[in-house]
């Protein structure tokens, strides 16, 4: 805390504001308002969690189905995408501290290219939902007509639908399609389905699938959410990063102010951690049921 | 020390905030916390007549009966909108926004808010979301209630469901950076030798506060938002037919709207507090309890969402809970009440405007705080659950807590923030009328409620209408009241009698500037040698020169 | 049962726990007054009697008291936790309903309550009951939340979508009470009520097997004929009415399509309606519906009253209308068909000729 009286014609560092008395105050300042900020993110996050772990807990096996469509690599690659990215990150947070110019600048870039990759994965991921029939809105979906000349048998019941099994991409209306119920007959064989799993999946003793794609459906409303959310977190994450290549190309940042780099850094951390929550959640259910 | 007043001697003239820049440009990029105030009081007195309007409306459909002024339809809009208007665009910005923006930081000796550019940001959002939800309400409202409940406002509203909840998810966002800039101002930007414990109760309350909006805040943005997601993409997890589940909503959506309900009572709490010590004269009672009560609520708040769910289909067991923590929320207010009681003893008491609206709140609050251990016991609230005596409930707390207390602070940093003085005739003339005619209003709701009237209700049955009819009488009192400040006090701003810097002689910080203060605030940052409500010369009051001179207005 | 007060200040109390949420809620009032006036007293005392004397005054410092400050901590929580228990304690006997409850199914949709009861009596926005009988509401809705609110009985539960809600009440007191639809469900969500009529055990019966309770059978039989079955619009209609006229034709002989003649007494009344292309009157088409599994035993005999009571000059029936009925379709083996004499068998062929 500053202790002398403020005086218009008192020397003010660069990068001082006008209501701070030192730059001792405004640093502090700004890191008490980037954590709290933090930690109303968390409280927004928290509510897409609750309602994530409010369904897991009831429909267990529709989500592990759900998850098991889910690329494991792209997702993991991700993953280590955005580790790396922390990591020139907080170099870059580093350098400012060591007033390296050169340095900052390289890391900022690298950064952003680590971040427009995720971006890019991303869009992989989602146009690949699109291509199979998995987004969760109706209409949204790649639509492909029934060919009435291609042989049709019998239609499998769902829970015969081996994993992994080709079928025909037939979505005339773009509608959410999920064919695969062969987990809830598994489950309901070892009998490790939960009370609103036996209500849910089911119409008169019988396995319905289209409660169970409804289901599934949720898992996929909750997948997009989510990480359609954190992408745009990571999206306002790149504009700050443009911003900071641009000042620090300016040579704002040196030993004596780097505060906007650590802040930055914390936000771009933030983002990144949340994605280490949501890695798992997402991609990594049920894979031990599929072998 | 003590500026001069402003416009004393020609070719001297003192800048104030008001005067420092005339331009529209400077007032709407302005970083003064104080102009950003004044615009912020602006905005939510706009809203609070809309708001105002609905009830009067809601008030004479009540006079008969049958839903005859306005179709059922049209009455399910207009309560709707009155909810929304004033929840979310008066009653939760009003103290912290207005007052707190003004005064805190003068309060505790700094030259403006730690983040002004943040703070009229924060001002911008209001705007947008506020425009959106005018916009809204033109081209046709919204009829959900402002609890949003699915699967009606997802499926079934036919209303500007989306529109609406996307200027809340907007608003939300203007309360959050408020509450985040207070908590670092009041973090780092304190004066000199202002320690924690000699800051006003006003700043504490607003400390608490701030935590809850920017903790809570972002569970109704999230829940808001898939709503709107859900309402129009046709897929989500509210609605049963597609696989969701109602009672979630209205979990998520409780347990930012009961935090909400502490967002507006605290700061109304907080400015009780210096009325009550400023106007006896003494150092509040308790001063730690109460400080701490305040965190205590912000806490506990956040515990005790589901007592709105007693009769959803909410399990027992989870009831009992939220019940017993709702008895346990209850004793830092009634901590609060016995510790403003106890510092009239023996103060030395004035009966000026904004100590009326204290005495007012404190009688108010009573009643509505008490009411609401009824409802938290569980048997007794499956009873009166949906029944207007939940409505005469929570009016008791935010009309006789908050926004007394919001017309307390206004008259009493009024001279401060103006410059003028306002008559004092037509100050408690209102006060009281305020008073009786919310008393008219609300308290035969609580007999309707037990009889069982349902609220929402356009039309009900005949043998309520008796004491509906007294309810109404009783809100053409209230609004008289609430209209007469805004006329003396617009009336104050041309011909009132120049404010002196502290009219009342109180020891607060605010006091030791001008009146209006200029942009800086002080000319010479203050340093701070005294324990919070320091009435004698010690704090560096100047009692004799003032009894001397007297310039004062207060009656 | 509205009160006979001209402005209602309290609600009658109409089922078994009323007096505990109404003892819970006196005992609030009173912690509440016993609150209310210390503090207020204390304020107006404090108020006046330290009022400012002199102006600026500064009046000796006061510091907080650690007892006080503890007092009046400890003795709200107690109380609060008394309040806390009562509440819990009425709550646990509002939504545990006691063993052997009579069933009562509710279906809440916009904008209306539709109940059935075990016996299959189905009704809408009304709820019969007897007096003193446990009774158990399994509830849903159609569409929104709704909240089948009964205030008299001191009781309510949301009903939701996609799941079943439960209640229970046992009526202490005769009468007619309010439902309330108690959660904000759209439109018209202030029209959305009804009644419960509480009966004793005995009207209850009656209403379930059909007869609304206080009705004399002929009564009864005009309303079923002219509201509720709609017999009027065929038998009632005037010069151009297409059913047999009906009046002083009681205990006559009846000319039969075919050319038989048959004695119109109860018998032939009940069988008219329960198999009326049996015997079709002379000179009139065989239109007439059936309306067997639509009316009751008891609602026969209310109608056949009610025919009777429309030849008041006809001559005394050797016939009892309350002797238990024979079969449905009347196969002639009765003591009472003794007069049919010329009548064709029931059930056989209109069109063959009566008389060998």
């Amino acid at each position: 805390m500053s202790a002398h009286a403020s005086d218009k014609f008192v020397y003010h560092e660069p990068g001082l504001q006008h209501q701070f008395d030192d730059m001792g105050q405004q640093e502090e300042s700004v890191g008490i308002g980037m954590w709290f900020f933090l930690a109303q993110e968390i409280m927004f996050f928290g509510g897409l969690f609750t309602a994530y772990l409010v369904y897991r807990s009831k429909f267990p096996m529709a989500f592990a189905a759900g998850s098991n469509h889910l690329d494991a690599f792209w997702g993991g690659f991700n993953t280590l995408v955005l580790i790396v990215s922390s990591l020139t990150m907080a170099l870059t947070v580093f350098y400012a501290q060591k007033s390296n110019r050169s340095a900052q600048i390289v890391l900022i870039i690298l950064t952003m290219i680590f971040g427009a990759t995720f971006l890019g994965v991303k869009a992989i991921e989602y146009t690949d939902k699109y291509n199979h029939g998995l987004i969760p809105v109706a209409g949204w979906n790649k639509r492909a007509p029934a060919d009435p000349a291609a042989a049709h048998g019998e239609a499998k019941p769902c829970w015969e639908v081996a994993h992994g099994e080709e079928h025909k991409y037939v979505n005339p209306r773009g509608e959410f399609i999920w064919t695969d119920c062969s987990l809830v007959k598994q489950a309901q064989d070892h009998n490790y389905l939960t009370e609103s799993e036996r209500n849910g999946y089911f119409s008169s003793g019988q396995i319905d699938g289209n409660k169970f794609r409804d289901k599934v459906r949720i898992f996929y409303y909750l997948y997009f959410v989510m990480t359609g959310l954190h992408a745009l977190h990571m999206v306002v994450g790149l504009f700050l990063m443009a911003w900071l290549l641009w000042t620090a190309w300016k040579g704002y940042y040196t030993a004596e102010y780097y505060m906007p780099v650590e802040m930055s850094g914390l936000y771009w951390h933030f983002v990144d951690i949340v994605w280490i929550f949501l890695f798992p959640l997402l991609y990594l259910l049920g894979r031990h049921f599929m072998h | 020390m003590q500026s001069e007043a402003v416009l004393t001697h020609p070719g001297e003239k003192k800048l104030n905030y008001l005067t420092n820049g005339t331009t529209l440009k400077s007032w709407l990029l302005t970083k003064d916390h104080k102009r950003i105030a004044i615009m912020y009081l602006i905005s939510v007195s706009v809203f609070f007549m809309i708001g105002g309007m609905f009830a009067a409306t809601i008030r004479l459909e009540l006079l008969t009966p049958a839903s005859d002024l306005l179709e059922t339809g049209s009455y399910n809009k207009v309560f709707t909108e009155h909810g929304i208007m004033m929840i979310f665009f008066f009653l939760i910005p009003s103290i912290p926004a207005v007052i707190g923006n003004f005064i805190l930081p003068i309060m505790i000796g700094a030259k403006d808010l730690a983040l002004p550019r943040i703070n009229l940001l924060s001002l911008y959002i209001y705007w947008i979301a506020g425009g959106l939800a005018l916009y809204a309400l033109m081209v046709g409202g919204v009829d959900t209630g402002w609890t949003f409940y699915t699967p009606y406002s997802t499926t079934f509203s036919n209303s500007y469901v989306m529109l609406v909840g996307l200027a809340i998810f907007i608003n939300g966002f203007s309360s959050i950076l408020t509450g985040l800039n207070f908590i670092v101002t009041i973090h780092t930007m304190r004066a000199p030798g202002m320690t924690w414990f000699r800051l006003p109760l006003f700043v504490w309350a607003h400390y608490a506060v701030s935590l809850v909006m920017v903790l809570g805040t972002p569970v109704v943005a999230i829940t808001v938002l898939l709503l709107a997601v859900e309402r129009f993409a046709h897929v989500g997890i509210f609605d049963p037919s597609i696989g969701g589940d109602p009672i979630l909503f209205q979990h998520m959506f409780w347990f930012y709207s009961h935090p909400a309900v502490y967002i507006m009572v605290l700061p109304g709490m907080g400015v009780v507090s210096e009325l009550i010590s400023n106007f006896s004269r003494k150092k509040i009672f308790g001063y730690e309890f109460i400080a701490f009560s305040s965190i205590a609520i912000a806490v506990f708040g956040f515990l005790v969402w589901g007592h709105h769910l007693f009769v959803s289909g909410q399990s027992m067991y989870a009831g009992m809970v939220f019940s017993f923590l709702t008895m346990v929320v209850a004793v830092p207010s009634a901590i609060k009440m016995f510790n403003w009681t106890a510092t009239l003893y023996k103060g030395s008491v004035s009966f000026d405007t904004p100590m009326l609206y204290a005495l007012g709140f404190m009688g108010l609050f009573l009643i509505g705080g008490l009411t609401g251990l009824f409802l938290g016991a569980m048997g007794l609230a499956v009873h009166l659950s949906e029944t207007y005596f939940v409505v005469a409930h929570f009016h008791y707390v935010m009309v006789g807590g908050q926004v007394i207390a919001y017309l307390g602070g206004i008259h009493y940093w009024w001279p401060k923030m103006t410059g003028k003085m306002y008559s004092e005739f037509w100050g408690k003339i209102s006060a009281m009328l305020v008073f009786v005619g919310f008393n008219l209003t609300f308290f035969p709701q609580f007999i309707l409620g037990y009889l069982g009237m349902p609220r929402r209700y356009a039309a009900y049955p005949p043998e309520f209408q008796v004491l509906n009819i007294f309810s109404t009488a009783g809100a053409s009192v209230l609004g008289i009241g609430m209209l007469l400040p805004v006329i003396y006090l617009v009336h104050s701003l041309i011909w009132g009698k120049t404010a002196g810097d502290n009219p009342w002689m109180h020891p607060g910080l605010e006091w030791r500037t001008s009146s209006p203060p200029p942009t800086e605030n002080f000319e010479k940052t203050p340093v701070v040698t005294w324990e919070a409500y320091e009435f004698g010369e010690e704090s560096g009051l100047d009692l004799e020169e003032a009894r001397r001179r007297d310039l004062v207005t207060v009656t | 049962m509205q009160t006979t007060s001209w402005v209602p200040i309290f609600p009658e109390q109409a089922s078994s726990f009323a007096w505990q949420v109404d003892l819970l809620y006196f005992y609030l009032i009173a912690v509440s007054v016993a609150f209310t006036i210390p503090i207020v007293v204390a304020v107006v005392v404090f108020a006046l009697k330290y009022r400012e004397t002199e102006k600026y005054a500064t009046p000796e410092e006061m510091h907080g008291s650690m007892v006080l400050e503890t007092v009046w901590s400890i003795i709200p929580f107690v109380i609060s936790m008394t309040i806390f228990l009562g509440g819990a304690i009425v709550y646990f006997q509002q939504y545990t309903p006691p063993d052997d409850a009579m069933e009562v199914y509710v279906v809440g949709k916009q904008w209306m309550w539709k109940m059935q009861h075990e016996t299959g009596q189905r009704e809408i926005n009304e709820l019969h009951v007897p007096l003193n009988r446990t009774i158990k509401l399994i509830m849903t809705t159609e569409d929104v939340i709704h909240d089948f609110g009964l205030p008299e009985f001191r009781t309510k539960m949301d009903v939701v979508p996609g799941r079943y809600t439960y209640m229970w009440f046992n009526a202490t007191k005769p009468g007619k009470y309010h439902i309330f639809c108690q959660e904000y469900c759209g439109l018209n969500h202030s029209g959305m009520g009804g009644w419960v009529y509480v009966m004793e055990q005995r009207d209850f019966d009656n209403w379930l097997s059909g007869n609304v309770s206080g009705l004399t059978p002929v009564e009864e039989g005009r309303d079923l004929f002219t509201n509720k079955l709609g017999c009027a619009s065929c038998h009632a209609g005037g010069p151009a009415q297409r059913g047999a006229k009906l009046e002083n034709v009681f205990n006559t002989d009846v000319k039969l399509v075919g050319g038989g003649t048959v004695k119109a007494d109860e018998n032939y009344v009940r069988n008219s309606i329960l198999n009326p292309a049996s015997q079709i009157v002379d000179g009139y088409q065989p239109i007439m519906p059936t309306f067997k599994g639509q009316v009751t035993e008891e609602q026969v005999n209310a109608l056949v009253a009610y025919i009777k009571s429309l030849s008041p000059n006809a001559a005394a029936s050797t016939t009892s209308t309350t002797s238990p009925p024979p079969a449905a379709n009347n196969t002639g083996t009765s003591a009472n068909k003794a007069d049919r004499g010329k009548a064709t068998a029931p059930g056989s062929n209109p069109n063959t000729p009566a008389n060998k």
